[in-house]
């Protein structure tokens, strides 16, 4: 068990699963996107980074997925180094990304292709359909869903991929606000499904209120090039509602964090 | 043979084809327009272009020689003769490619130009055409290319005993081949090399500034530090992008510089040359019109009555001929194919070495084939006349067929994966998807429309290849290379042989199945690829 300090109170969270030491990314020695970013997840947290556009929050999700390698610094899964992409970290994409000329089946299928058997794969994939509520949909080809119904398609894939983190990048950003609020309202629920294995979510978002709707804690990005300026936890219990005067608190709390005082 | 005269002959040719593609991308943005703003006129051209592009260069000998030849006569005769063969390798695909531009700029540019009454000329000048140039761009490698492989048809070519030439590095080839002279073959394709290097290098260019400042893929890097090379003989203005044309006319327009009447005046006016403008296309695609129905009626009035009969009677045996050719060309299709999509795979993963390597195959595949194939054919004839002796004349046949067609499916292939939006790619790394899987589900299927292009390409090519090398006579020296059966062999050596007639009907016989086959087969691919298995679609950003 480990402890970690927030904002003065001290409490005890679960396993580490996810965390990167001193990761750095740069494009080339004069354009350092960002440096020294140390991040953990612990078991059943969903972590939010949040930070201006610019600081390279897409960037550091791929190297958290080792789609990109890091300039510096070391990624761990459950103590493991990761030194390649792996399916035990999944990436939800902000451009909501399913093949078009596959069913909504066959979609969520395609991770588990000579991985388990193919009614095996039906079986499971049948079920996360189920899990993110488009039973009835298998057949459908994206084409002929609406957005949110394809993000769900989305995470539906990454959950059959049996991940221990799945690495949100703005995943409601392409909705619109009715479709991406109810989604929101689902997500945490899905995610942390007895159903599937995962055990903690990183979502990267620019939405200060969706991020204190589900996080529960969150990294503050910020300068150049750029770092974690901030930890803050999200203290509140769920279902969050914004109507609380104390999730505004924690909204401003954020706001306050990425926009410097001469520019409010 | 002197060296000034291969460089000058080397700079008749590539002239003679460079400006044959000016040619064939101004009428193209005519007739371009033509089409997408006339239902009818459309339906016509682009049966009436896929069905031309289909015939190889040799099907249209009989008209060249019957009109050009024997009609015109003379060194100009020939050299027009010469210039329409060139062209007629050339001018099919960069139409096609301007039509598609058009037909895919997106419906707000438009709008935009009607709104602020462009006119015919300002939108042409400020949307149509800088939207094509990327197209252009990368059509002008396969057409040039194209070029270069017909220049020893296009610039000599025997009937009987007449032998009719231009002044070109193509005939200096023919020449030294024959005569089995080979330093002067030598420096020919030395020099010939320079020029297709230099040229290459200068269509990459071009394609990649064009690429970056008129594409729509926004994460295009434009190299504003370059001052693109600007002959002063076009006044080509690189600045003129459609953005900057846009934001001029709507701030002139908002500037409220011209009052109501005034800008109906020239609404009124710009209508006007909207109409020139679909005047010109239209009679561009009628002259063409005329000049094939009246080129094929005087190749059939110049063949006696008695002799067509004779020719009908030949059509089971023609056609069972051209069944032959039809397996010659599957086999070299699929080896494309399977070449091209390892090898486009091999550098889509491996990207230092696709850096480097990809001008070299550019270069490569616009060295024209036939160039070179006399020295290939006269370095192994005699081993593989050992060796396999039943399969010497068809591995020939094959090699020369592959050398002039691989390029076409390979860079279908290679633009298509270049074209996979990056999610998709990450979704194979994240989730480990096994090869098969990843080329069977994903990869072949996201680049299924650039691959039917391509490999329509390639099968169109694969008949002009066999049209090369089913009769080459005095190939190197006196010996001839020639298959034992294959309708085009039949064309070249009725041409050879100044049998002119059955040259023509085994042309038209020909055209015929190749633009049935395009409609039922092509047209039925192309159609699913696009209704189906368009990446592009599957990402989903508001």
């Amino acid at each position: 068990m480990n402890t970690q300090v927030f904002n003065g109170s001290s409490e005890t969270l679960g396993e580490v699963q996810l965390e990167c030491k001193d990761l750095a990314y740069s494009y080339s020695s004069s354009h350092v996107i960002f440096k020294d970013i140390n991040i953990k997840t612990y078991t059943d947290e969903l972590v939010a980074i949040v930070g201006p556009s610019g600081t390279g929050k897409s960037t550091l999700i791929r190297v958290l997925a080792n789609l990109i390698p890091p300039t510096a610094g070391h990624v761990f899964l459950n103590g493991i180094e990761v030194k390649a992409p792996s399916s035990q970290i999944s990436l939800v994409h902000q451009s909501i990304a399913t093949f078009p000329w596959m069913t909504a089946l066959d979609n969520v299928k395609i991770v588990l292709r000579n991985k388990v058997k193919d009614d095996e794969a039906t079986e499971i994939a049948k079920k996360m359909i189920t899990l993110v509520g488009l039973q009835g949909h298998e057949d459908n080809y994206p084409k002929e869903m609406s957005g949110g119904m394809r993000q769900r398609i989305a995470i539906a894939r990454a959950l059959a991929a049996s991940p221990t983190i799945m690495l949100m990048d703005e995943p409601f950003v392409h909705l619109d606000e009715l479709t991406a609020n109810s989604l929101r309202s689902e997500i945490y629920s899905i995610v942390f499904n007895p159903e599937n294995d995962l055990k903690s979510v990183i979502l990267v978002s620019h939405n200060l209120h969706e991020v204190v709707q589900l996080a529960d804690r969150v990294y503050v990005m910020g300068g150049t090039p750029a770092q974690i300026i901030n930890e803050i936890k999200i203290d509140l219990p769920r279902p969050r509602s914004e109507e609380e005067p104390i999730f505004y608190e924690y909204v401003k709390m954020l706001y306050n964090d990425l926009i410097p005082k001469e520019s409010r | 043979m002197e060296l000034d005269t291969i460089a000058l002959a080397t700079l008749a040719s590539l002239g003679r084809v460079m400006a044959l593609i000016l040619v064939s991308i101004v009428s193209g943005w005519f007739l371009s327009y033509v089409a997408i703003k006339s239902r009818k006129f459309e339906n016509i051209y682009i049966s009436f272009v896929n069905i031309f592009e289909s015939i190889p260069v040799i099907g249209f000998l009989p008209i060249v020689l019957v009109v050009f030849i024997s009609g015109l006569g003379g060194t100009l005769g020939v050299e027009v003769a010469a210039d329409f063969l060139v062209f007629d390798a050339i001018v099919w695909n960069i139409w096609i490619g301007q039509y598609q531009a058009f037909k895919t700029i997106p419906q707000p540019l438009i709008e935009v130009s009607e709104n602020y009454g462009f006119g015919w000329w300002g939108k042409m000048k400020s949307l149509y055409i800088p939207f094509s140039y990327p197209r252009v761009s990368s059509d002008i490698f396969p057409s040039f290319a194209d070029a270069l492989f017909y220049i020893m048809i296009s610039e000599v070519f025997s009937v009987g005993i007449t032998a009719y030439k231009v002044f070109g590095i193509g005939t200096l080839i023919v020449q030294a081949t024959s005569a089995g002279d080979l330093n002067s073959v030598y420096e020919c394709l030395g020099v010939l090399a320079i020029g297709v290097v230099l040229i290459t290098l200068a269509f990459s260019n071009f394609s990649k500034y064009a690429v970056a400042k008129y594409g729509l893929n926004t994460s295009t890097e434009i190299k504003r530090h370059v001052r693109y090379w600007r002959p002063h003989i076009i006044r080509w203005r690189p600045t003129a992008s459609p953005t900057f044309q846009f934001a001029r006319y709507t701030t002139k327009m908002r500037a409220g510089r011209e009052n109501i009447q005034s800008a109906m005046t020239k609404v009124r006016a710009s209508h006007s040359f909207e109409r020139t403008g679909k005047y010109i296309g239209t009679a561009i695609a009628w002259l063409f019109l005329i000049f094939i129905g009246y080129s094929s009626i005087q190749v059939m009035l110049s063949v006696p009555h008695s002799q067509w009969i004779n020719y009908f009677a030949q059509t089971p045996n023609l056609l069972y001929q051209m069944g032959i050719d039809y397996i010659r060309v599957l086999v070299v299709t699929v080896v494309s194919f399977v070449f091209a999509i390892s090898l486009g795979y091999y550098l889509t993963v491996h990207k230092r070495i696709s850096i480097a390597s990809l001008p070299i195959i550019q270069t490569i595949s616009a060295f024209p084939a036939p160039a070179y194939f006399p020295l290939v054919f006269a370095a192994t004839a005699s081993f593989l006349a050992h060796t396999i002796p039943f399969a010497e004349t068809e591995i020939f046949v094959m090699i020369l067929c592959f050398l002039g067609t691989f390029y076409y499916v390979f860079f279908g292939f290679w633009v298509g994966v270049r074209a996979i939006p990056v999610e998709f790619l990450e979704l194979t790394q994240n989730y480990k998807i096994g090869f098969f899987t990843k080329m069977r589900r994903i990869i072949i299927p996201a680049t299924f429309p650039y691959l039917v292009t391509g490999l329509s390409s390639t099968i169109n090519s694969a008949w002009g290849g066999l049209a090369v090398a089913e009769y080459w006579p005095n190939i190197f020296g006196n010996q001839t290379l020639q298959v034992h059966t294959g309708m085009m062999k039949i064309i070249s050596a009725g041409l050879v042989n100044g049998n002119i007639g059955l040259a023509a009907w085994a042309s038209l016989l020909f055209a015929i199945v190749v633009g049935v086959y395009s409609i039922v087969f092509t047209r039925n691919l192309m159609d699913l690829a696009r209704k189906k298995y368009v990446i592009e679609e599957g990402i989903y950003a508001a």
